[in-house]
């Protein structure tokens, strides 16, 4: 459905292109009519997300609406600026948000087909709001572990690696970054450090630091999770409020134009 | 929101709401009056009982005031329908009734949609949703101080009832024409063996049929404590179950069979049970002890046996699994109408070759068999298949999903990895395994996630939220096959033991579509079938009053909150279906009936 709404686009648009018996003017003015309604349908998808029971189609029938329809916008858009860079300041404006709604789509379009499975193929499947509570519970854990080796053994080693580096470590998320990249380096580090200090503990602590070595590995992954979930959270926060600024400057594209071209002559 | 809590009646209790009240029509409303009880103590199989045999905290006289009520149909009314689902028996006071088996029309029987909130209310409710969670209208509650409508003097009076009953010993199986003669019980098989109606009914007259209404769970009660009731309803059920399995198989449903057959056919089938019918207890104890599952069930059929007969599932799951090294793997399982042995039994009869069994058999659980020995097997159901399909040319279909489940295995097996993840079958034994040993093979609208595809969004959270009035009626967790998770979502099981003791039948199947489904106004909050529930998939919440500014309600006794149970009811009150299902953007997630497995095959395998 999407792939002929596009095809019904590109012909209606065609004519235009090569100027065949209509002036420029009604190509803009025509592709930038078509542009705003495929900008309010794509919108209109927000909507429908909060109208959950009326029977409006599925919602995964509407992001394949979504899609296609954005890049049919996409053209339309090179149509109506004769893929130009406008010269106004308010036209700059639009483009610029227009390319960036674009580019945040894109995106957006990159990371829900990309992070799940990342997600799903690491540590244990958890709830992102949830995901400070787990931080804490591994938190008290490691600090019990540190007392318990600190009162059983007379060696400060996992005492002084805890003040070291896991005091920081589970203090909240770390290497939000780097596991955007899926980079592991420097948990690796981190355990690299305890296992090489394995050789001057006791049996006792041995065990203890075995229990350490899988709270990182836990809290890692915990870290992992919030920032994939979060990225495919904050994504759209970008892209929905985008949307409305779009929305506004559309309209006030249009009026500007009405008042200034066609009100004037 | 304010935080000071309110009494507002009583703690709920069993009986707060007798049966002659739970209606939702308000004319049909009535208690149990005097002369009504005296009257059905008067009649068998009441006056047969024996009412000392009661415990004190259950009389006979409660039992029958509060977990029956009177119905009166005009000649032609259907009573039951075929196919419905039901949670309680009838028997017949005044009239005949007509059971009719086949031939009636869904439209005649006058099926509809369930009571589905008009578009304009769903709408509306996405905008007046409580802020605070779980808000009630209190005022609808029987025990809310308002009402007086529930005076207790007026309902528990008969102690010395007589006793002993005999029901009528004709079933309405055997009766001539179909026709249920006064004093007959029916209905029972539905109620307790919680599966479809298997006949619809009608009254039959002449004028008025007055017929006693009895809830599963006064059926359960009467049952207990009264021998004669007990033996009778068994007898009824072996003799109607074994009827109604034989209907429930698309084999047996396809094949031309004469009186003659059929007439071997009932008498030479045997009817067995295999596991334990409160499965659940038995199985929550077991993963509590980590034991492995596959070894506890009971074999029904082994592999490498010889086939003493063709199997027909009655009630419940099988699991079918096949030696492998020094364990057994499981690919597959049947449910219902399904059969077990066909294979082998075609073959040995077609070939002087013999096979034995293939597959081991156990019970997932509980599972009720329906046994048709070889010999039966080869005189009635071989030839009728012979003269149904006369070229050999077998339509899977009808074969019972015995054939497809071997094709899925077979294909599984060969599948395996072939180092590209998407290629890789997910629907082989791993999953079948997994499916089987969590008891998931129970579900009709299993939530399944793909969580390859899944990114978290909740939409699908915010979507059943919305229309519970802001309260989400799942968890999106639960556990996880490779990138596949059942999410804490009710199943609506096919054998849903959340509704084994429910002391007020507050948990119930949905009439048409057979949704497990709690009254909110009935539940006491008794955690029954919270507890009872393998999967963990019903939630007792602490309920708010909305009309005390969203207080949470208490008992003014015992100073306790209020407490409803609560879980998904697959949105049967809104149109188009699952709002999870619909809202999810990725196309994620699912309701899976797991006794269709190709489509579950196809749905993970995408």
């Amino acid at each position: 459905m999407s792939i002929a709404a596009l095809a019904l686009v590109l012909l209606i648009l065609t004519p235009y292109a090569i100027g065949y018996r209509i002036a420029f003017s009604d190509v803009v003015v025509t592709s930038g009519w078509l542009l705003f309604a495929v900008v309010v349908f794509l919108s209109s998808y927000n909507l429908r997300k909060k109208l959950t029971y009326p029977p409006l189609l599925k919602s995964s029938t509407w992001l394949q609406m979504h899609i296609y329809l954005g890049i049919a916008a996409m053209v339309i858009f090179l149509f109506h600026t004769s893929g130009k860079v406008p010269t106004g300041h308010l036209d700059i404006a639009l483009y610029a948000l227009f390319t960036l709604m674009v580019a945040s789509g894109l995106f957006g379009f990159y990371l829900t087909r990309t992070i799940p499975t990342t997600l799903s193929s690491r540590g244990n499947e958890v709830i992102f709001e949830r995901i400070p509570l787990f931080r804490r519970q591994i938190k008290d854990r490691v600090e019990q572990i540190i007392l318990q080796s600190i009162e059983q053994s007379a060696s400060s080693i996992l005492a002084e690696f805890y003040e070291s580096y896991l005091m920081y470590f589970l203090a909240g998320p770390r290497n939000v970054l780097l596991h955007l990249v899926r980079s592991e380096r420097t948990s690796y580090r981190l355990r690299h450090e305890l296992r090489e200090s394995d050789r001057y503990l006791d049996e006792q602590d041995k065990v203890l630091a075995a229990e350490l070595d899988d709270l990182i590995k836990l809290k890692d992954d915990l870290d992992f999770h919030y920032a994939r979930q979060g990225l495919l959270k904050l994504w759209l926060f970008f892209h929905i409020p985008m949307t409305l600024v779009l929305l506004m400057f559309l309209v006030a594209h249009i009026v500007l134009i009405y008042a200034f071209t066609y009100g004037g002559s | 929101m304010v935080e000071v809590n309110t009494p507002v009646g009583d703690k709920p209790k069993r009986w707060d709401l007798p049966f002659g009240m739970d209606f939702t029509n308000e004319a049909e409303r009535r208690e149990m009056s005097f002369s009504d009880l005296n009257d059905l103590f008067a009649k068998e199989p009441f006056s047969e009982m024996d009412a000392s045999r009661f415990p004190d905290s259950l009389p006979l006289a409660s039992i029958v005031a509060n977990d029956t009520r009177i119905r009166l149909y005009r000649e032609g009314d259907a009573i039951v329908r075929q196919g419905d689902y039901g949670n309680s028996a009838f028997l017949i006071l005044d009239g005949d009734c007509r059971a009719i088996i086949e031939g009636l029309d869904p439209a005649q029987l006058g099926r509809q949609a369930g009571h589905s909130k008009s578009l304009l209310k769903s709408v509306k409710g996405l905008f007046t949703n409580a802020l605070a969670p779980e808000v009630r209208d209190s005022r609808l509650y029987p025990q809310h101080r308002d009402k007086a409508v529930f005076d207790p003097s007026g309902t528990v009076f008969v102690q010395d009832v007589p006793n002993i009953l005999e029901l009528s010993p004709e079933s309405y199986s055997e009766a001539r024409h179909n026709i249920i003669p006064e004093g007959s019980l029916f209905g029972e098989l539905a109620a307790l063996g919680r599966v479809q109606r298997s006949v619809t009914v009608v009254a039959a007259g002449p004028g008025t049929t007055r017929l006693l209404e009895i809830r599963w769970q006064g059926l359960r009660d009467l049952m207990k404590y009264d021998n004669g009731l007990r033996d009778h309803i068994n007898e009824l059920f072996r003799q109607n179950g074994l009827k109604g399995a034989f209907r429930m198989s698309p084999l047996i449903q396809a094949i031309d069979l004469d009186e003659d057959q059929w007439d071997q056919l009932l008498a030479e089938a045997e009817f067995e049970t295999f596991g334990s019918y409160d499965w659940h207890g038995t199985y929550q104890q077991l993963r509590k002890r980590d034991e492995d599952l596959l070894t506890q069930e009971p074999v029904v059929q082994e592999e490498g046996q010889y086939p003493n007969g063709l199997l027909i599932i009655r009630a419940g799951f099988a699991r079918m699994s096949r030696r492998h090294g020094a364990g057994e793997y499981t690919f597959g399982y049947l449910g219902i109408g399904d059969v077990h042995g066909l294979q082998e039994l075609m073959h040995n009869v077609s070939t002087d070759d013999h096979s034995p069994i293939q597959t081991t058999l156990r019970a997932a659980g509980y599972t009720d068999i329906v046994r048709v020995p070889t010999r039966t097997f080869e005189q009635v159901i071989y030839p009728a298949m012979m003269k149904t399909w006369p070229d050999g040319n077998f339509p899977e279909k009808f074969l019972g999903e015995t054939m497809e489940r071997h094709k899925t295995a077979m294909s599984t097996r060969r599948a395996s990895w072939r180092g590209d993840r998407r290629k890789r079958e997910f629907s082989g034994a791993p999953m079948m395994e997994f499916l089987a040993e969590n008891r998931y093979i129970n579900g009709t609208a299993t939530m399944l996630i793909d969580l390859d595809r899944c990114t978290r969004c909740d939409d699908c959270v915010r979507a059943c939220a919305s229309g519970h009035n802001n309260n989400p009626r799942f968890i999106r967790h639960g556990k996880i096959h490779d990138h596949h998770m059942i999410a804490n979502a009710c199943m609506h099981c096919a054998d849903p033991v959340c509704m084994i003791g429910c002391p007020t039948g507050a948990i119930h199947r949905s009439e048409g579509g057979g949704e497990v489904v709690i009254n909110d106004v009935t539940c006491i909050g008794c955690g029954t079938c919270a507890n009872s529930c393998p999967y963990e998939n019903i939630r007792l919440v602490n309920v708010r009053d909305q009309s005390q500014d969203d207080a949470l309600m208490v008992d003014p006794v015992k100073g306790k909150a209020i407490v409803k149970a609560t879980k998904c009811d697959l949105c049967v009150d809104h149109h188009g279906g699952p709002a999870c299902a619909r809202a999810c953007p990725h196309d994620a997630l699912t309701r899976a009936d797991m006794d269709d497995l190709l489509d579950l095959s196809e749905w993970l395998n995408r």
